[in-house]
């Protein structure tokens, strides 16, 4: 029998610059809710997660690639659009629901804007 | 004798230092506050920046009632007719198909593209001001002109018909010194305009917003000229009126303070991004011009009993964030009452959040920041030369002149 996991998630994040910080979130928050409640700078999530703004572009950790639900169609046509150009691992950060126990890292794009 | 500071809402101007204090203390009393509006009777008005983003990201808060005219809005003024057929007053799906196709248009790619292009049309209208020197009016000169050539370039308007869209956009939000007569035969002007101009877009399209939408295909649907109009109309009014509005404070808020003008003409482009935040939490605040509490975006109705920071709002109550409040939250924003220009995180409320955030954001915060830097850059020593004026007629209320010189 296992048990559930009651870890929290975590979540890497590291600038444009290479400066990393670790915020613990909450379990059904997504990668950009937890930057924009701990006031991590370069999410802007304006759309609040409607998949509407692109602001929330991030670049996510090819260890990771496998631990989500793959791009969307709707989350495709606004990464096409979002500020920083894409690349193969690029993500809407709204679109990465976090799990007990998971351990995630981004890099966050030069500019979302 | 102790004084009780005042919590009451809303409040009368009262200098801005002052005005931030009274927010403050009404934010620590309660999160929000039931008004009378002028029309439409009763709305919660949500001053807390949390609870504001929580209702802003809650799809139990609608706005169909408004649209199909059912309920009248809460409002200061009547809402204009024309604003009920647009985006903001539409709820999912058909907010998300309309919204999905605009956006690609004004996405922060596409407006990064255009920066190039703003950078250079400021710098002729700095051109122009230079060369005929003395004191110049800047909102009409500078602000104004800015955003009309961007969004006249975006939709597809030719450079010809540009002044055209000055009037109309201001009669789509008069409120004052215009005849209903008058400001319906300037709506049916530019209705007609713009039909004309899709049924060209849609025999020959070109690069343009508006040949995208009248070839747009969500699945098997096409948009109708009766779903594009008012998407065009609303991007004709934000992007115009309320973006040089923001332009021109945001001017007159480096020139009300000596400190943080020497800091920007210093960095301009360093601090352009960080200083248009600023300018759209504080900047009215910042031109030491009195500010009252009353004020709120266009409000929502609960679909159902909802609590939010542990006040009921009721199935079918009214609600309206109020973003002033929201902007000046010591829970959100540290020292509040500070025009900080390198503001590091700065969660103001001015272009909504959420489902209904501004669509134009991405470019009004491009104008914003362009328009500044080039302006700065340029002209360091730009001084006011007299009284900026404001329209009580219009809506937006917005700036109409701003005299600087040099
Ligand atoms: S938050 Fe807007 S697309 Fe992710």
């Amino acid at each position: 029998m296992t048990k559930e996991d009651t870890t929290v998630p975590k979540v890497f994040y590291t600038q444009p610059d290479g400066t990393e910080r670790v915020v613990e979130a909450e379990v059904g928050d997504s990668v950009m809710q937890t930057a924009v409640r701990n006031g991590v700078p370069g999410i802007l999530g304006q759309c609040g997660g409607s998949l509407s703004c692109a602001t929330c572009h991030v670049f996510l950790d090819e260890r990771h690639a496998d631990d989500f639900a793959p791009v969307g169609e709707d989350e495709d046509d606004m990464l096409d659009v979002a500020a920083t150009d894409r690349e193969d691992n690029s993500r809407l950060s709204c679109r990465l629901v976090l799990a007990a126990g998971q351990e995630v890292r981004v890099t966050i794009p030069e500019t979302q804007l | 004798m102790t004084t009780t500071p005042g919590t009451e809402y809303p409040f009368a101007p009262v200098p801005p230092t002052e005005a931030v204090k009274h927010l403050g203390r009404i934010i620590a009393d309660r999160p929000m506050t039931k008004m009378t509006m002028p029309y439409g009777g009763d709305v919660w008005l949500v001053h807390r920046n949390a609870a504001a983003r929580e209702i802003l990201s809650d799809r139990r808060f609608v706005r169909e009632p408004f649209r199909t005219g059912e309920r009248v809005v809460p409002f200061f003024v009547p809402f204009p007719d024309f604003l009920r057929g647009t985006l903001q007053f539409e709820d999912p799906p058909q907010h998300t198909k309309l919204r999905k196709l605009v956006q690609k248009a004004i996405s922060p790619k596409r407006v990064r593209e255009m920066r190039d292009s703003a950078v250079a049309f400021a710098n002729e209208l700095i051109d122009g001001m230079i060369d005929r020197g003395g004191v110049r009016d800047l909102v009409p000169e500078y602000s104004l002109s800015l955003p009309i050539e961007m969004l006249s370039n975006l939709l597809g308007v030719p450079s010809s018909d540009r002044e055209k869209f000055e009037r109309w956009s201001s009669s789509t939000l008069a409120v004052a010194g215009k005849s209903e007569a008058e400001v319906a035969a300037d709506m049916a002007e530019l209705a007609a305009y713009m039909t004309d101009l899709i049924a060209e877009r849609r025999e020959e399209p070109r690069d343009d917003l508006l040949s995208a939408l009248a070839h747009a295909r969500d699945r098997d649907e096409t948009l109708t000229d009766a779903e594009i109009l008012p998407i065009a109309f609303i991007l004709i009014v934000g992007g115009f009126d309320n973006t040089a509005t923001f332009l021109s404070t945001g001017v007159l808020a480096l020139l009300s303070d000596d400190e943080q003008r020497a800091r920007f003409t210093a960095d301009p482009d360093g601090l352009a991004a960080t200083t248009a935040e600023e300018v759209l939490r504080h900047g009215g605040f910042a031109t030491g011009r009195p500010a009252g509490g009353g004020g709120g975006l266009v409000p929502f109705v609960a679909t159902e009993d909802v609590v939010v920071d542990g006040q009921l709002i009721a199935k079918g109550d009214a609600v309206s964030i109020d973003p002033s409040a929201a902007g000046h939250d010591p829970a959100a924003v540290t020292d509040p009452a500070r025009f900080d220009i390198a503001r590091p995180d700065n969660p103001h409320l001015t272009l909504s959040h959420g489902l209904h955030h501004c669509l134009g954001a991405p470019l009004a915060r491009m104008e914003l920041q362009v328009g500044l830097a080039e302006l700065f850059k340029r002209i360091p020593e730009l001084r006011l030369a007299g009284e900026p004026v404001f329209s009580r007629d219009v809506l937006t209320q917005p700036m109409t002149s701003l005299p600087v010189t040099w």
